[in-house]
């Protein structure tokens, strides 16, 4: 009788840990996947609004999430500005008129060359492995993929905007799918969607990122990823302020 | 007959006749010419405040005066053009694009407000270039700017420096440029002058990403009652619903309204202080007047006439005298104030310089307003009006045994 007790709750133990991953683990490999390493790309950003829209290009060299620098390539206009993070600081350089701006903390809720991000999004000092609480909700289906749904809350002291967060992965892949930020009111803020997912630069990836913020009527951003390099090697000095002004 | 006898009985007396009109004659010469000095002084002000900046109308998009966002520009259409200019009381115009952006020199920033005109339209309607005090006024082929005087000093930018300007411009682009200063403006109103910044249409409208916009039109008006013409008319021929916005001088300067009702309340209390002592002027001589005809009013009552038609056709003389000092009192008010209407009288000295720091010409101006004239006339009949009463009175309890003793 002891012997069949003990080995059911060690049967039962062992479907426990196959089960598996935690939530967290999954928002892990799902990070891991998407950001990890030294990235180097080239980007089309696109601003939808009801009565027009707008389209950039841009260039991207990034080092995990601490240091990134994006160069405007078209249009004519805006062509050679450039923003440069390096942890916590942002920069922005205005070639038309010479000057390299350091911007201050009480910009980053301002939006980002007129799009739906803001400042605060492309620095991004929060991660989502250690900065939130995770709690997988269960499946659902989006676009024909199975995807985890996973709620997320800030930690008490995390540099975190949102009251909440819930991100679908998908199973098959962990790639993100779609996030929905909530504000501390539990208002729907934005959701932002993953799609055309492609193989790019040798991983599998959705390379169409669509950023709709809630309480604008056909308001859009959209970015597009035109190629993507992992694996990049920078010189040292590459994400400094005076790099920012030579980078082509 | 009653009519007849009272008329005789006021130029029977000459004297007592001339200074009883006379006191009347100052009363509503006094308050007139108040009047008109306060009314014409105002006028004047709103006139100045106007044709400084905000023009007696503008045509706007719609609803772009309450948070005056660049998404709301329009662009000046030939069909727009000319329905403005088919307007009754509009002269001209001349179109702006204006916004909001940080300027710059080396480590000193501060907000200004860049205001893009078309120079020749910009300076026939506010002349501008008349308020230029150092370099030259704005050359449309030119991407210079010319910068109030308050701003350039806090920049502590001269002639020939360069000023860099940052801003959000029109759909989210970017907004960035630097200039050269052309030329220094001055202005009274000491807080324009710390923050414009003057371009040409063009050049603002490159710097915002704006091409072709504009954001309001300034209608070139004579004076406010063509305004209000001119604001009806293109209220009816524009598309007001979705479009445009028409917006008249009250709406865009609510300040000045606010000023006027305030300076109105308080003219009518130095009025009323006015006509106080003024009664008391006209009261004190109709008081001589009865008591000085006593005997012959003792007199007449004593041979059978009538208390009461008596006291009738002394209240005839007193009105008559009223109307007499009125009308001479309006004649020669009018007569005055007329003459100032066309030759204001220009004040000198430290007064002067007052008035040119604020912006205004040191000039004392009248109204030749009708109302100004009629309702101090008739103001002063009523109180005439009502002190006559004190002689009838006197005569209904008169005894004239006693009155023919006095």
């Amino acid at each position: 009788m002891k012997n069949i007790l003990s080995v059911g709750f060690f049967l039962l133990g062992m479907v426990v840990f196959s089960y598996g991953q935690s939530a967290k683990e999954i928002v892990q490999k799902m990070d891991d996947n998407a950001f990890g390493g030294r990235l180097k790309s080239n980007m089309k950003m696109t601003i939808v609004r009801p009565k027009w829209s707008r389209t950039m290009e841009l260039k991207s060299w990034a080092d995990g999430s601490d240091y990134s620098l994006i160069l405007i390539t078209a249009p004519a206009r805006e062509k050679g500005i450039t923003y440069l993070k390096r942890e916590k600081e942002m920069w922005n350089f205005q070639p038309s008129i010479d000057r390299t701006i350091k911007m201050p903390p009480s910009m980053m809720m301002q939006s980002w060359m007129g799009s739906d991000f803001k400042n605060d999004d492309l620095v991004r000092q929060s991660s989502v492995v250690k900065d939130y609480k995770h709690k997988l909700l269960g499946k659902e289906t989006i676009e024909g993929r199975e995807c985890y749904k996973i709620e997320m809350i800030p930690n008490e002291d995390a540099p975190v905007v949102w009251g909440k967060v819930i991100t679908w992965i998908d199973t098959k892949d962990y790639l993100n799918l779609k996030t929905e930020h909530y504000d501390e009111d539990n208002e729907l803020v934005d959701t932002n969607y993953g799609q055309k997912i492609q193989e790019m630069g040798g991983r599998l990836l959705p390379t169409k990122m669509v950023l709709i913020p809630a309480d604008e009527e056909g308001h859009k951003t959209i970015m597009e990823y035109i190629s993507l390099e992992f694996d990049a090697t920078f010189d040292t000095r590459f994400f400094s302020t005076q790099n920012m002004k030579r980078v082509r | 007959m009653i009519l007849k006898i009272a008329w005789r009985n006021i130029w029977r007396n000459k004297r007592r006749t001339a200074i009883t009109a006379a006191s009347i004659f100052f009363a509503v010469f006094f308050s007139v010419i108040m009047g008109a000095i306060n009314r014409g002084m105002f006028d004047k002000m709103i006139d100045d405040s106007v044709n400084f900046y905000t023009g007696y109308a503008q045509v706007t998009g719609e609803g772009y005066w309450e948070e005056r966002f660049l998404e709301k520009s329009f662009e000046l259409s030939p069909e727009l053009i000319s329905n403005i200019e088919a307007s009754p009381g509009v002269e001209g115009f001349a179109p702006r694009l204006e916004s909001y952006a940080l300027a710059s020199v080396e480590t000193i920033t501060k907000s200004a407000l860049v205001v893009g005109v078309d120079p020749e339209k910009e300076d026939a309607l506010t002349g501008l270039s008349q308020r230029i005090v150092a370099g030259t006024y704005l050359n449309k082929e030119k991407d210079a700017v010319v910068l109030g005087e308050g701003l350039a000093e806090k920049l502590k930018l001269g002639i020939g420096d360069t000023i860099v300007l940052i801003s959000q411009g029109y759909r989210g682009v970017n907004a960035a440029g630097k200039y050269p200063v052309k030329g220094i403006v001055s202005f009274g109103a000491p807080d324009m002058s710390a923050k414009i910044i003057y371009m040409p249409l063009k050049t603002a409208q490159w710097f915002y990403g704006a091409t072709e916009l504009v954001t309001t039109v300034v209608l070139d008006i004579p004076n406010k009652y063509a305004a209000e013409k001119a604001v009806n008319s293109l209220n009816t021929t524009l598309d007001t619903a979705k479009t445009y916005d028409v917006l008249g001088w009250q709406e865009m300067m609510p300040e000045i309204m606010e000023m006027k009702s305030m300076k109105e309340s308080s003219n009518v209390i130095v009025m009323f202080i006015l006509y106080f002592i003024i009664s008391f002027g006209v009261f004190g001589v109709i008081l001589m007047m009865t008591k000085e005809r006593q005997r012959e009013f003792g007199v007449l009552l004593s041979i059978g006439m009538k208390r009461k038609q008596l006291a009738i056709i002394t209240w005839i003389e007193t009105m008559f005298l009223g109307l007499l000092g009125a009308t001479i009192g309006i004649v020669i008010s009018y007569a005055l104030v007329y003459y100032i209407y066309l030759n204001p009288i220009p004040i000198t000295g430290d007064m002067a310089k007052a008035y040119a720091d604020f912006g205004i010409e040191a000039k004392m101006c009248v109204s030749v307003d009708w109302d100004i004239f009629y309702s101090q006339a008739i103001t002063v009949m009523l109180i005439t009006t009502i002190l006559a009463l004190y002689p009838c009175i006197q005569i209904l309890k008169m005894k004239p045994i006693e009155a023919m003793r006095a």
